[in-house]
């Protein structure tokens, strides 16, 4: 008798945590949806009266479908290119007999302690330097190139596969890319599954990289052409038209959470003891 | 940094088991040639833009460069320039403010949700989503709600503070309430990783505990603070140390959407301000130094963790 009542106490105490946390992304959701008048009024409803439509072709208007597919560019870049740099790499460094595994774990590992607004400047000089201000190219390969995470996660996935079956694909006359190909990729699938979640959702909340290196019109993502609706007071884009802008930057993440949230949750926590 | 500073241990040498194991076989020349040719692109990639950019920037800090005339070497000079600077003394007393208000809350909040939300109960793990979904709004969407909750006129918080007729002041132009409000809106957005790594720590402190607890009479909120709280502890000292680094150098892109460090430079912070120098003022040297001093005193943090590890071990013994 008395667990039961604990226990309806503790649902209690967990929605109203549940409640709170999510707050600020309902009123995204219900603000973006009433009128400038609407918003404003007190005490809030959940649900505008009429939902007005109107804020999000305004909001579109900023944020225009060049914007978006700019930041599917950008995102899936850095993924992709990522994978195909980092898989083999890791699968050398869990599987292949090499002399230098252990130089190359470790120069990979010390970096990974440097928060990376530190070296924001000097990256920054690199790909100015190297003329890739304004592109694509300056926009994905410094990012993708930063791939510890990408090494570290699939390199431990693979040295946990067995051996034996790698020595008898070998033995078989396999190569090793072929054994990579084959045998490696095909089984790591939850590896993938964290891999591409953590990334592709890292990559697309980016802000400050794109905004330092292409602010231009042809190759802004949509974090950068959001942010100026942050204006509060003295903005003249009305509040509800930037939160039905914030509800469309958030639709790509969302899906990608709620699918992948189980194998996101495990990188998260894994980047975290890294 | 507890297990991070083992970490690159442990996985190294977990690395050169796996590379014996697989060697009982002796490594031959296609071996070489492939494991060299698998990690050349990776290798190329990291060292371009991560250990090239790393020690560029400390080279940088001795020079004096706006981007486009020759750089010229000035030596120490940025280093003095840096202790003489009232801004960089503000950015740095920001910085602070930014930890100390940001830390414990964030810390200690997120460790009573965990607790919380580590039930056995039907449903929870639904619910669960709602205390990580902060974690998924990036900077720019997390300003644009809270720029609009924060309005001082219509926001959310203002029409509840009236609620209770408190006249709530406008809050991102206001010297005395931007920064809390800045630390608000982080630690909301910091909770979830923190929520994530607890669960992660608790599920590895054992029943039996609470069950011999619980037989000793122990209530709920004593065996809280006297069971679970020592037990988590690894956990504590981790996020700690991660949130404080998340504080000073990840502080700096939502104050630049909100605040762009104002009002009087009271949400500025050493990160904002390296780079404003940087870009705004374009002194790539000066601000290389700002940079490189932030690296020091987060190492500084990292050592002062581990002294109080040491002294934890040393009295519990």
């Amino acid at each position: 008798m008395r667990s039961t009542l604990r226990n309806v106490v503790r649902y209690l105490a967990i929605l109203v945590g549940a409640f709170v946390l999510a707050l600020p992304l309902l009123f995204m959701v219900s603000g973006s949806l009433k009128s400038a008048t609407e918003i404003n009024t007190f005490p809030p409803r959940l649900l505008p009266a009429t939902p007005i439509w109107q804020n999000f072709a305004d909001a579109w208007t900023y944020l225009t479908a060049g914007v978006i597919a700019n930041s599917f560019v950008f995102a899936l870049g850095i993924v992709g290119l990522q994978l195909i740099i980092s898989l083999p790499a890791a699968f050398a460094l869990a599987k292949i007999p090499f002399k230098w595994t252990a130089a190359v774990m470790a120069s990979l590992i010390v970096p990974m302690f440097i928060p990376g607004n530190l070296t924001l400047i000097p990256l920054f000089i690199v790909t100015f330097q190297l003329g890739w201000l304004n592109s694509f190219a300056g926009l994905i390969i410094p990012m993708a190139a930063q791939c510890a995470f990408a090494v570290l996660l699939f390199r431990q996935f693979f040295a946990s596969l067995p051996g034996g079956l790698i020595e008898a694909a070998r033995i078989d006359g396999a190569s090793w890319g072929r054994v990579l190909w084959s045998i490696g990729i095909p089984l790591s699938r939850p590896a993938l599954a964290t891999f591409c979640s953590v990334s592709f959702l890292t990559a697309w909340n980016m802000y400050i990289w794109p905004q330092v290196v292409a602010p231009d019109p042809e190759h802004r993502v949509l974090n950068v052409a959001l942010a100026p609706l942050a204006g509060g007071e003295n903005s003249l884009i009305p509040p509800s038209v930037g939160l039905a802008g914030a509800v469309i930057a958030m639709v790509p993440v969302l899906i990608v959470f709620i699918v992948f949230q189980k194998w996101y949750i495990k990188g998260v926590a894994g980047t975290g003891l890294e | 940094m507890t297990t991070s500073s083992t970490t690159p241990r442990a996985a190294v040498s977990r690395g050169s088991r796996a590379g014996r194991s697989s060697g009982r076989r002796r490594t031959t020349r296609v071996d070489t040639v492939t494991a060299t040719a698998f990690l050349t692109p990776a290798m190329i990639g990291f060292i371009l833009f991560v250990i090239i950019p790393a020690l560029g920037g400390l080279a940088l800090s001795f020079f004096e460069w706006d981007l486009f005339s020759p750089p010229r070497f000035v030596g120490l000079d940025n280093v003095v320039r840096l202790f003489t600077d009232p801004d960089m003394w503000q950015a740095l007393g920001v910085t602070g403010l930014f930890v100390v208000m940001g830390v414990i809350p964030t810390v200690v909040i997120g460790f009573l949700l965990a607790v919380l939300i580590n039930a056995r109960l039907p449903g929870v793990s639904v619910l669960r989503v709602f205390y990580f979904a902060p974690m998924i709004a990036s900077a720019a969407v997390a300003s644009v709600i809270w720029a609009a909750l924060y309005d001082p006129r219509y926001g959310l918080v203002n029409q509840v503070l009236s609620w209770f007729g408190v006249d709530g002041p406008a809050w991102l132009s206001d010297t005395t309430w931007a920064r809390p409000a800045l630390v608000i809106m982080m630690i909301w957005g910091a909770l979830p990783i923190v929520i994530i790594l607890y669960l992660g720590g608790l599920q590895r402190v054992s029943d039996d505990i609470y069950a011999a607890a619980s037989l000793d009479g122990a209530g709920a909120w004593r065996q809280l603070w006297s069971m679970t709280w020592p037990n988590v502890w690894p956990t504590t000292l981790l996020v700690t140390v991660l949130q404080a680094v998340g504080f000073v150098s990840g502080s700096f892109e939502v104050s630049l959407i909100m605040t762009n460090g104002g009002p009087l430079g009271t949400t500025q912070s050493l990160a904002l301000y390296a780079y404003k120098v940087a870009f705004s003022d374009r002194d790539i040297g000066y601000a290389s130094a700002l940079s490189l001093f932030q690296l020091v005193l987060m190492g500084a943090i990292v050592v002062l963790v581990r002294a109080l590890i040491r002294i934890r071990k040393a009295s519990s013994r």
